[in-house]
Formats: C-alpha cells, sequence, structure tokens
C-alpha cells in the first residue's frame, strides 16, 4: 500500500527544502529518519486506540505544500494582543511585528535564528526521536520544523508582562503546512504569563502542526493561555509536552474555538515532588467543526498534585472529542488527582465523546474523576425566561456560565478580561 | 503497627477451598483444534448437521482473527492445540438418581445442592462438570409452570426451533476472539426458556467446574424470557487448584421480550493461582443480554473474586422502547491476579435507562481495571445513564484503572459518570480499631460496606457466600 495523499506530498516537500535547511545544526539524519518513519507507519487509522474518534480519512487525500507562503501583514492587526510579543505568520519569524525588547532576564528568539547561528546543545529537542507509530505528526513536526519560539526564563526572574506567542495564518485558501517547534524554559523560581494564539487573519485551509515543549524547574510558575481561533477551514494539530520539576506550579487554559479540526495533545509529566498542575479548557464543536483533546497527566514524583475542568459544547453537526488520561505510578504517594469534564450536547446531529481515565498503581492517593453529557437546565432558562430574559438571550446566558468557569483560574485582570471577551464573543455566534 | 500488619500477613494464608480434584473416569478428546476436533466433538453430542455448520463456519472465522490485546493485562500466549475441548465423566447417567455419588459428593462440597438438599433450599440447579451438564433439579415443577430449564445440548435435540431462533442472536458468531472460539467448540451450558406471563416459581442456578487437567470449559448459555416473564439466574464457578492455568471462555446471550425481566447473577470463584501467579483459570467471557422488547429489563450483577485473568464485560443493548439495562459488579484482585471487567450499555430505543455500578478492590500486586462504554445512539431520545466506579487500593504493589468510554449521539440524553480510587483511610481504620475490632476484621466490615451497593442486588443466599468469599479471599491483604 502507497503511503496516503498527504504523506507522499509532503515528501515531495521535504527533498524541495535546501539542503541549508535540512541540514542546519546537524540534524539531517534525525529529520530524514523521522520522516522515513511517518512514512512508513502511515497515518493512525480508525483501529489505534488514541485516534479511535477522530478519524484522519478525509485528511489524508489532501495535499499540503510545505512551503510557506510569504504575507503581509498590518500590524494593526494584532492591535489586540499588546507586547511583548512573537509573531509567526505561515510558520515564518515575523520580525516587524514582534516585539521582544526589554524583559529582563529573558533570552526570546526565534527558532530559525537559532537554527542558523547557534550549535546544536541549543536545539537538541529537535533531535528527540518519536517511537510510537501513532506519533506521525510530531514525526513531521520533527522532520520539517524550521521555526518556532525558544524562550528561556532565567532563576528567580518574575516577568510581570504577558508574553504572547502569535501563529497567525495568512495564506488564504492555499493548502500550505505549517511545522512550528517551539521550546519554553523557566529556571529555579522563574515566573511568567504566556499567552498563546492560533489565529487567522484571512479565510483559511492550511494545516498547522504546532508542538511545544515546556520545562518548568524548582518552584517556577507559568500561567499560560491558549487561545486557538482558526478559521473554519483550517487543521490545526497541537502537541505540548510538559515537564514538572518540584514544587513547580503550572496553570494553563485552553480555549478551543476554531478550525475544521482540531487535535491537541496536552502530556504533562509532575516529575519533581509536590508539582501541581491546574488544566483547564473549552472545546467548542459547532458547524461542521470536529474538536479533539487529550490529555495524558503523569504522576511520576510525590506529592503531586493536578485538578483538570473541561467543558465542552457541541452544536449542530460538531463533534467534540475529550480524552482526560491521569496515571499515578509506583511510589508517587501522597499525590491529588481531579477531573472534571462536563459537556453540553445541543443538537440532534451533534456528538460528544468523552473518556476520563485513571490508571493508579499507587495507594496513598486521592483520585476522582466526573464526566457528564446533557443539556442547559430545563428550570434555569424557566427561571430567566419569567424575569423576562428573552429564550435565545437565556440560552446564550447559561451557555457562557457554563463554560465561564473555566476562565477563573486566569490571575492577570486584563488578560482574563481580553480571554473572556473572546470567549464570549465567540459563543455568541453558536445557535444554541 | 508494621509489625502487627505483618504477623497477620504471616499468620494467615489464602484458602482456596474448593481447590480438590475429583477422581473420577473422564473421557476426553485429545488435545488440539482441527475442523475434524469440531465434528467429532459435535458427532459426539449427536448434534444435527446444522450445528455442526455453525460450529465450523465459526471455527474458519476465529482462524482469521487475531488475538485482542487491548486490555489491560499480561497474557502469556495460549497454545490452543495443547488443550482438550471434550472431557467429559465416562458413565453417563440418565436420571439425577443415577449420577455417580462422587460426583454428588463434589457438589455437596462445593455446597451445591444437587439432591434432596435442593427441595429445601428451592432453587433448581443445572450442573456442569467440565464438558457436560451432569444434571438439572426440578424439571418436573419447572415443566408445570412451563419453564424450560435443561442443558443447551438437550435444547439442541429437544428444542431446536427455539435454539435456532434465538442462538448467536445476542453475540454473533463472530463478534470477538473468545466468542468465536467458544461458537466453534462450546460443550454444554444450560438453556432456559420462559414463556409467556410467566413468573419463574423459583431462582434457577447453574454450577459450573472445572475438574479435569489441560482441558478447557466453553460453555454456552441462553435465556430467554418472553413477553411479561420473569426469571432471576444465578451461576456459580469453582475449579481445582492447579499449576497450569486452564482456559474458560464462556458466552451468555440473554434475551428479553416485552415487559420481560432478566436478572442474571454471577459470582465467579474460579482457582485464581497461587501467591505468585502461578497456575489459575483464564476466563474470557462474553455475556450480553438484548433488551429486545419494550420495557424489558436485564440486570448483571457479578461478584469476581476468582481466576488468574479476568476479561469480562456483561452488556446491555437496550433496543426495546423504555427499557432498562443495570450493571452492578464487585471485582477483587489479590496476589498476581488481574482483573479487566465492566460493562456495555447501548440506548437504541427511546427512555432508555441504564446504571452501573462498579466496585474495584485490588490488593498484593493484583491489578483491575473498570472498562466500560455508555453509547446513546441518535435514535434513543431521552436516554439516561448513571455510571458510579469506585476502586479501593489495598497494599503499595497492587494498581487499579478506570477506563470509561462515553459516545453520546442524541442531545436529550443525560449522561453521568463519576469514579474515585483511594485507599482504606486511616481514619475509618483508626475508628473499627478503637472500638475494638481486630485489623482485619476492621477492613473486611469496611470492604463490606463498600460493596454493599452491590451486595444488595444479590439474592440472599448467594450474598452471603460473596461475602465470605470475599473475606477469604483477602485474607493476608492488609499490610
Amino acid at each position: 500500500m502507497s503511503a496516503p495523499l498527504l504523506l507522499q506530498e509532503l515528501e515531495r516537500g521535504f527533498a524541495a527544502l535546501s539542503g541549508r535547511q535540512r541540514d542546519a545544526a546537524g540534524l539531517g539524519a534525525a529529520r530524514r529518519e523521522q520522516l522515513a518513519a511517518a512514512l512508513a507507519d502511515g497515518l493512525p487509522g480508525a483501529r489505534a486506540e488514541r485516534w479511535r474518534h477522530t478519524s484522519l480519512r478525509a485528511l489524508e487525500r489532501r495535499a499540503f505544500s510545505p512551503l510557506p507562503a510569504s504575507a503581509d501583514i498590518d500590524a494593526a492587526t494584532l492591535a489586540a494582543i499588546p507586547g511583548p510579543r512573537i509573531v509567526f505568520v505561515n510558520g515564518v519569524f515575523a520580525a516587524a511585528l514582534s516585539q521582544l525588547d526589554g524583559i529582563d532576564g529573558v533570552v526570546a528568539m526565534p527558532l530559525s535564528s537559532a537554527l542558523e547561528t547557534g550549535t546544536a546543545r541549543d536545539v537538541d529537542f529537535l533531535a528527540r526521536r518519536f517511537e510510537a507509530a501513532d506519533e506521525t505528526f510530531a514525526r513531521l513536526n520533527a522532520a520539517f520544523a524550521l521555526d518556532g519560539l525558544l524562550l528561556q526564563v532565567g532563576a528567580g526572574v518574575q516577568v510581570a508582562e504577558p508574553l504572547a506567542l502569535v501563529m497567525l495564518g495568512a495564506a488564504g485558501d492555499a493548502e500550505h503546512a505549517v511545522h512550528l517547534r517551539h521550546c519554553i524554559q523557566l529556571g529555579d523560581g522563574a515566573r511568567l504569563t504566556l499567552c498563546e494564539y492560533q489565529l487567522a487573519a484571512t479565510p483559511q485551509a492550511h494545516l498547522v502542526n504546532s508542538l511545544m515543549h515546556l520545562h518548568l524547574r524548582s518552584g517556577a510558575r507559568l500561567d499560560h493561555v491558549r487561545v486557538q481561533a482558526e478559521d473554519a477551514g483550517a487543521t490545526v494539530l497541537a502537541r505540548s509536552d510538559v515537564v514538572l520539576g518540584s514544587a513547580a506550579d503550572y496553570r494553563r487554559i485552553d480555549l478551543e474555538i476554531g478550525a475544521n479540526l482540531s487535535r491537541h495533545e496536552l502530556n504533562v509529566a509532575l516529575q519533581g515532588k509536590a508539582a501541581r498542575l491546574s488544566a483547564s479548557g473549552v472545546l467548542l464543536a459547532d458547524g461542521r467543526r470536529h474538536v479533539d483533546t487529550r490529555l495524558q497527566i503523569d504522576h511520576i514524583a510525590r506529592d503531586t498534585a493536578c485538578e483538570l475542568t473541561w467543558r465542552g459544547l457541541a452544536a449542530d453537526r460538531g463533534r467534540a472529542v475529550f480524552h482526560g488520561g491521569i496515571a499515578i505510578r509506583a511510589g508517587a504517594d501522597g499525590t491529588a488527582a481531579q477531573l472534571s469534564n462536563k459537556n453540553l450536547l445541543l443538537s440532534a446531529n451533534a456528538e460528544i465523546d468523552t473518556q476520563p481515565v485513571l490508571e493508579i498503581h499507587a495507594d496513598e492517593v486521592q483520585a476522582s474523576h466526573g464526566a457528564t453529557v446533557g443539556q442547559l437546565d430545563e428550570a434555569a432558562l424557566f427561571y430567566l425566561r419569567s424575569r423576562g430574559v428573552p429564550e435565545q438571550a437565556a440560552r446564550t446566558l447559561l451557555t457562557l456560565a457554563f463554560c465561564r468557569v473555566v476562565l477563573d483560574g486566569i490571575g492577570n485582570e486584563s488578560l482574563r478580561e481580553r480571554t473572556d471577551a473572546l470567549l464570549s464573543a465567540r459563543l455568541l455566534q453558536v445557535a444554541a | 503497627m508494621a509489625t502487627e500488619h505483618n504477623d497477620i500477613e504471616t499468620a494467615l494464608n489464602r484458602r482456596y477451598e474448593a481447590g480438590f480434584v475429583t477422581d473420577i473416569e473422564t473421557e476426553y478428546l485429545p488435545p488440539g483444534l482441527s475442523e475434524d476436533v469440531i465434528r467429532e466433538l459435535s458427532a459426539k453430542k449427536h448434534e444435527p448437521q446444522w450445528m455442526t455448520d455453525w460450529r465450523l463456519k465459526a471455527y474458519r472465522h476465529w482462524l482469521t482473527m487475531p488475538v485482542p490485546e487491548w486490555a489491560k493485562l499480561k497474557i502469556g500466549p495460549i497454545d490452543f492445540q495443547a488443550i482438550s475441548y471434550y472431557a467429559a465423566p465416562k458413565a453417563r447417567p440418565k436420571s439425577l438418581a443415577e449420577v455417580d455419588p462422587k460426583l454428588l459428593e463434589t457438589y455437596d462440597k462445593l455446597g451445591v445442592p444437587l439432591h434432596e438438599r435442593a427441595k429445601l433450599a428451592g432453587v433448581a440447579v443445572d450442573a456442569v462438570f467440565d464438558s457436560v451438564s451432569v444434571g438439572t433439579t426440578f424439571r418436573k415443577e419447572l415443566a408445570e409452570a412451563g419453564v424450560i430449564f435443561c442443558s443447551l445440548s438437550e435444547a439442541i435435540q429437544e428444542h431446536p426451533e427455539l435454539v435456532q431462533k434465538y442462538l448467536s442472536s445476542v453475540v454473533p458468531i463472530g463478534d470477538n476472539y473468545f466468542a468465536a472460539l467458544n461458537c466453534a467448540v462450546f460443550s454444554d451450558g444450560s438453556f432456559v426458556f420462559i414463556p409467556k406471563g410467566v413468573r419463574c416459581p423459583m431462582e434457577l442456578s447453574t454450577y459450573f467446574r472445572i475438574n479435569a487437567v489441560n482441558t478447557g470449559q466453553f460453555e454456552r448459555t441462553l435465556i430467554i424470557a418472553e413477553e411479561g416473564s420473569y426469571v432471576s439466574y444465578l451461576e456459580g464457578c469453582t475449579a481445582p487448584q492447579r499449576d497450569e492455568n486452564q482456559l474458560h471462555a464462556a458466552v451468555v446471550e440473554l434475551v428479553a421480550l416485552d415487559d420481560a425481566q432478566i436478572k442474571y447473577s454471577t459470582v465467579q470463584n474460579w482457582y485464581p493461582g497461587d501467591e505468585n501467579g502461578v497456575g489459575g483459570i483464564y476466563n474470557f467471557v462474553t455475556k450480553r443480554g438484548d433488551c429486545r422488547g419494550a420495557r424489558s429489563k436485564i440486570s448483571w450483577t457479578q461478584v469476581e473474586t476468582g481466576s488468574a485473568i479476568t476479561w469480562k464485560y456483561p452488556s446491555c443493548v437496550l433496543r426495546g422502547d423504555d427499557s432498562t439495562g443495570e450493571f452492578y459488579s464487585v471485582a477483587l484482585t489479590h496476589h498476581a491476579q488481574q482483573a479487566d471487567t465492566g460493562t456495555k450499555m447501548i440506548h437504541i430505543g427511546r427512555n432508555t435507562k441504564s446504571k452501573i455500578i462498579s466496585k474495584g478492590i485490588s490488593a498484593g500486586r493484583g491489578q483491575n481495571s473498570y472498562r466500560g462504554l455508555v453509547k446513546v445512539e441518535k435514535s434513543a431520545s431521552g436516554a439516561r445513564n448513571y455510571t458510579q466506579c469506585d476502586s479501593l487500593l489495598i497494599g503499595k504493589k497492587c494498581g487499579a484503572h478506570t477506563f470509561p468510554y462515553i459516545e453520546v449521539k442524541h442531545p436529550s440524553a443525560i449522561v453521568e459518570h463519576e469514579a474515585t480510587t483511594s485507599k482504606i483511610s486511616d481514619d475509618q481504620l483508626f475508628y473499627c480499631r478503637s472500638r475494638g475490632l481486630g485489623e482485619e476484621d476492621a477492613v473486611s466490615m469496611i470492604v463490606d460496606g463498600f460493596c454493599k451497593q452491590v451486595f444488595k442486588e444479590l439474592p440472599m443466599e448467594f450474598a452471603v457466600e460473596a461475602k465470605k468469599l470475599l473475606e477469604v479471599s483477602l485474607e493476608g491483604a492488609v499490610g
């Protein structure tokens, strides 16, 4: 069986890369090997457990050219996102739109310049091999990624202003693939707020494949807001691999409110004692959108804690898929793990699939999960209507309230307001 | 405190009371599996041609199927050619009165009353010894009510039209690897038919016993409840203590028509292997109930304390409008036991309801997984599900896992799933101990409380047995 069109086309694109791009920092062999592995194993099918609810059959028949198109973006487009910020347009660092100066104790640069000027050690994360047959997109990322954000916050540095990472698509209907690789490290006791935006400047039909490595050392704290508001024609494949050191505190909010097909894998390893993770998110699947989020939280050390709160909405012909995996390894005593996934199914043609999973190998633990699928509370609706709120407005109000709980964790007030406005505006479009 | 725990652990050794072997003359088919073996097996049972063809079809399909590997179980490869697919006591009784006294003694030892004592207990029993049914009690009384309760082999001879109509109508031949194998080589099992409007006058019960060495037991049970009927069915299982793993791959099919109710209770106590995981039964069971009629109800209750490996998902297909499915389960794994068990509730009809209560207890190095699917199809308006699965951990080396799948396609459905995992809290233990209870008693009491929701669904005799089994199985677990 020959490789699906998607992969064939990417293989052709790889050959079209310049030798300098391919072999920068001595990564040529690793890139070729990962591409070969992706081609050999193909795309995961319906029998692959981790892709059980997300079919790639339509995607594999599409051809994405790997060469990013250049585009001119008016800086006004990004007026709503204040600096400091780093911007990638169609997968390429946009210096004119980025503002990275003047953050003390922080080293921030695009991966493209590190590949040109740096040593292999600076980009050693790019040499990581992905062994599992269903890690096709991570392998493709390893083969193709030439740009992304490299960020190091020094030990003890407390960055007050939120730093924005913006991935902007502006290619229009051209079907091209973008591969971005980010690596963010926080030193001991460092503190940062990161806002990650995946946005479209024009209607899009592209594929964005981004992979982020995050490492928080002892006592570091990262507040991370990720907004995926791609155009309804786009395909987003995102993966975040997070490692938490002892007493690190990672708080994250994910709004999955865009794209035609979106898959996000969030893998967190709580490696240090007393590391904490608080993650929450909204999955919004309206229209014909397919939104899939997959969490794999791995409690390795003692006294670690996680609290996961996800809300799902499926309307029209949309499908929201959620997998919340929590593993507690032997020896990770004193762990507290909690997951809540509530979903609203708003239409007869929509679908919700949820799978909260616990795998526990230690006994001094408290672990629980809860998942529900239901509708808006009729009694609450009735109450609002009896107070003169029109039905549509009442439904929107209740839907907002249902989702807003995830925003509570954002400490920075102006950021919370901005995020709330984004979410609210988007929810108003949903025909509840 | 730690030394005290150790004392208890050394003082108590786990007992498997049903681990004896009955010395009885047994007729075997030589080990191995082929079309000829299946033909021979079918001939031995004097089966009609359609049955033989059905078996061969299943066998050919089985050959094409891969061994399922998705369960969270560590299973060594199974050599299907080393197993004998038929073993039966040589003397063939014509009636219960002629049954070999040694056999009756076996069932007496197990506490299963086949003879006079049955009358006192008031439960009709079908006893299956290795591959064949050795006797069914209370047939006359049941016949008067119109109930057919006999072995499946007899049913194939005497009620072929019913068997042909319902066999494999719930679990198709190629449903899964072990079900297909069962179709090919199943030896015997129980057949129950409750006619329209009849409330079965007594509890029906089957007792399965694996005795012969190097055999597999592949029983098949078929229960049909016609419109408005009711039956409560109990199933128990034991096996001798041996160092080899023995295979048990059963299929149970339930059919409930309009307004019918079937209550199916299992206490599974196959030999679990020793402390080091040597020996024990590999228990691969496909159980499925079809709520075919409106307002029908199927309720599964299981207490799983035995087997080295349990792979079992009693399920309900809620086809009829307003039908109800229930699943109550206690699964215990101790020492090196592994269990991957749970249920599937498939909502197809309107206003269908399902409830899942699963309690997993892991001790020693036991691994216990709940795996469940709640699926609400597009047609199932007003569907409702509630799932609760709790796990209790006793010891540092055990594991408890939860893999629920929830798939909802109807916007009026309400589905709820909750799961918790914890160990027995020190506060609870301390409270009991301060009231003068010994550590083992305290644990046993807490475990009993943990399982109460399930035990109360069991018929009384079974509830007592289940509680006792749990106590015995948990001995030596505290520490």
